[in-house]
């Protein structure tokens, strides 16, 4: 039988698998899985490794998660507060840069695997290299460097800068960002890490004009990736459209795989992408908590329809939210497996 | 004259440069033009132009529309200082994000966008109880509460925009405060707004400003 991570490895190279590859992105609800309130759950590796495991074997989807969440990333940068909440993912409570002399101040950590922050992640990677490590790809998360700010200072002081803030301020934040994201790849990588989500909304042009995208976004996500390569880099806008950059970004980064957002036609990223690369289908998850099974089911029939033609394809959800019935995601499931089967 | 003032400052945002739109008004004064028509000439009728480009090419972008709403905050806050009269307000807004999120950008360039229509705005903060958006807007004699949310839990909680809805039923002021929605989840999905019982939504701060415009016609008619 293939694994999961020989089928999206033949549907990357272009090669045909059994069916397309199925990612299916449910974090908080490991915790509902294993009984524990989202503060307890997240506090442990182990916790979020049992989640994640669970809930592959009750779906039977390709993937597993060693992301906790997002916020996780500040607190490795030194952030002490995080705001948890009863049926929704934790948020970032303070902001560790209110002051530009902060951003002189900002210490990236010389080892970031040392951090008790990063300790909990390891553990949880230890879990899934041993339980699934070669078989599933096992997906980390990690922001870009032009759009981590919005976490450390928020996001009106970090588009405040970028607009019309001081270009020396700026660009040291940017570097050391970028220093960060590059010791988190390697430490993620080393820890078992197979995918690289690459999340950077600031690569959108719904966020930037096309002129500061080319004078900013691309040349900082060659400097995050450069030195760390592409491999299994997927690249992801948080659900912002990304098709006006794909060719941009194929040209100078050579990612090989593109998560399109939800509103974007999938046809038009696969022609987009001409070939060049792995392209994610994915579904408007928010919606699915209202659709019937059946709209789920008709909706993952339609998204499959328009990216399997010329192969490269994949089926992806965004962040799935909490309160979608558990109906919903079996349909969808099995939708894309029935009409994602290949041979 | 004034339709070249309009050009220049609305190319000046789309090109996001704020120093340039800043100039474009200050040099307008100096050759005569007053602050009552930078305001209702310059500034408004260009964020009505950039409503009509947004709808038609749907390319506007995050760094226009926070920078569209920062100007036209400032600059109408600015002229109206030097307002021959003091301005009457068109109406009144309680704007916030609900209880549990604080994601506050999106409130704040509706927000700056509502100020640019000459639209008093009672700014709550982020997370925001749903009885303390009632209160306020009792109490200030608002027209519309405008409910921001980033994520889904905070947008469909019965403490957010349906906890304003089950407040304002009980107290009978759905006639005279109207409930406007919007942040991420309502741009994903369209018909959210009617789940959680809101009056209108709109998927960005430039569309809200006509919105809520509309909604306190309503109210004051
Ligand atoms: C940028 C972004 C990020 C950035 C920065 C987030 C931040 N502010 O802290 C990063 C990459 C760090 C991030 C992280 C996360 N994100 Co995020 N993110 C986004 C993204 C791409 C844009 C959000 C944004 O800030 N837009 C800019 C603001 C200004 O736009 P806006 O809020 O929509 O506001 C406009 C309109 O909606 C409207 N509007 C806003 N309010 C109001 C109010 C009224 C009354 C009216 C009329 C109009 C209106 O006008 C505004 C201006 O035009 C969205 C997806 C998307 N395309 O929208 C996901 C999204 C919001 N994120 C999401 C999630 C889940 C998260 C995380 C919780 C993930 C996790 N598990 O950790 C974290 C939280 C981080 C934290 N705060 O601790 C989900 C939320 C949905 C859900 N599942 O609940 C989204 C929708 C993605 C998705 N489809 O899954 N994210």
């Amino acid at each position: 039988m293939t694994t999961a991570v020989q089928r999206l490895a033949d549907t990357a190279a272009g090669k045909m698998a059994d069916r397309i590859p199925v990612f299916c992105n449910l974090l908080d609800q490991g915790a509902r899985e294993l009984g524990l309130p989202l503060n307890e759950y997240y506090s442990r590796g182990e916790y979020v490794a049992e989640g994640q495991l669970r809930l592959q074997k009750k779906y039977g989807y390709d993937n597993v998660w060693c992301l906790f969440y997002v916020g996780k990333e500040a607190e490795l940068f030194g952030c002490r507060k995080i705001i948890f909440a009863e049926d929704g993912p934790p948020n970032v409570g303070e902001m560790i840069l209110e002051t530009y002399d902060d951003v002189y101040r900002l210490q990236v950590p010389e080892d970031v695997t040392s951090h008790p922050a990063f300790e909990e992640t390891r553990k949880c990677l230890d879990i899934l290299k041993r339980e699934v490590g070669g078989k599933r790809p096992i997906c980390a998360y990690v922001t870009a460097s032009m759009t981590l700010p919005a976490i450390l200072m928020g996001m009106e002081n970090w588009l405040a800068l970028l607009l019309s803030g001081p270009l020396d301020v700026r660009d040291e934040l940017l570097e050391k960002c970028s220093e960060f994201f590059r010791k988190q790849v390697a430490a993620l990588r080393n820890a078992g890490a197979d995918i690289i989500l690459y999340s950077n909304p600031f690569g959108s042009v719904d966020f930037l004009p096309m002129r500061m995208f080319e004078m900013l976004s691309l040349p900082w996500m060659e400097r995050d990736l450069k030195p760390v390569g592409a491999d299994g880099v997927v690249y992801y806008c948080g659900g912002a459209r990304l098709i006006p950059v794909i060719d941009r970004v194929i040209e100078r980064t050579g990612i090989g795989a593109y998560y399109l957002s939800p509103l974007e036609s999938v046809a038009a990223g696969k022609r987009a992408i001409e070939g060049r690369a792995l392209c994610a289908g994915v579904i408007n998850d928010i919606r699915m908590i209202d659709w019937s099974p059946q709209e789920v089911r008709e909706e993952v029939k339609r998204i499959l329809a328009e990216g399997m033609p010329g192969g490269r394809f994949m089926f992806g959800t965004v962040v799935m939210p909490w309160s979608i019935p558990d109906a919903n995601i079996r349909a969808m499931l099995e939708a894309a497996f029935e009409f994602g089967r290949l041979q | 004259m004034l339709d070249r003032v309009l050009n220049a400052y609305t190319e000046a945002i789309y090109d996001t440069d704020r120093d340039r739109a800043f100039q474009v008004v200050h040099d307008a004064l100096a050759e005569g033009v007053s602050p009552e028509d930078i305001v209702f000439e310059i500034v408004s009728p260009s964020l009505e132009m950039m409503v009509k480009a947004i709808s038609e090419s749907d390319t506007a972008n995050l760094a226009q529309h926070f920078l569209a709403s920062q100007i036209g905050a400032d600059i109408t806050e600015e002229m109206m200082a030097r307002f021959r009269q003091a301005p009457r307000m068109a109406g009144s807004v309680v704007i916030g994000t609900s209880q549990g999120d604080f994601h506050g950008l999106g409130k704040r360039i509706v927000a700056g966008c509502l100020k640019a229509a000459v639209i008093e705005v009672i700014d709550l903060g982020t997370n925001v109880p749903p009885e303390r958006f009632v209160d306020e807007a009792v109490s200030r004699d608002a027209q519309v509460i405008a409910v921001s949310s980033m994520m889904v839990h905070t947008a469909r909680s019965e403490s957010g925009c349906l906890g304003v809805r089950r407040i304002l039923r009980e107290r009978r002021l759905e006639d005279r405060i109207k409930v406007v929605v919007g942040g991420a989840p309502y741009r994903f999905d369209p018909e959210l707004y009617r789940i959680v019982q809101a009056d209108a939504w709109a998927a960005n701060g430039i569309a809200a400003g006509e919105i809520i415009a509309r909604l306190i016609e309503e109210v004051q008619s």
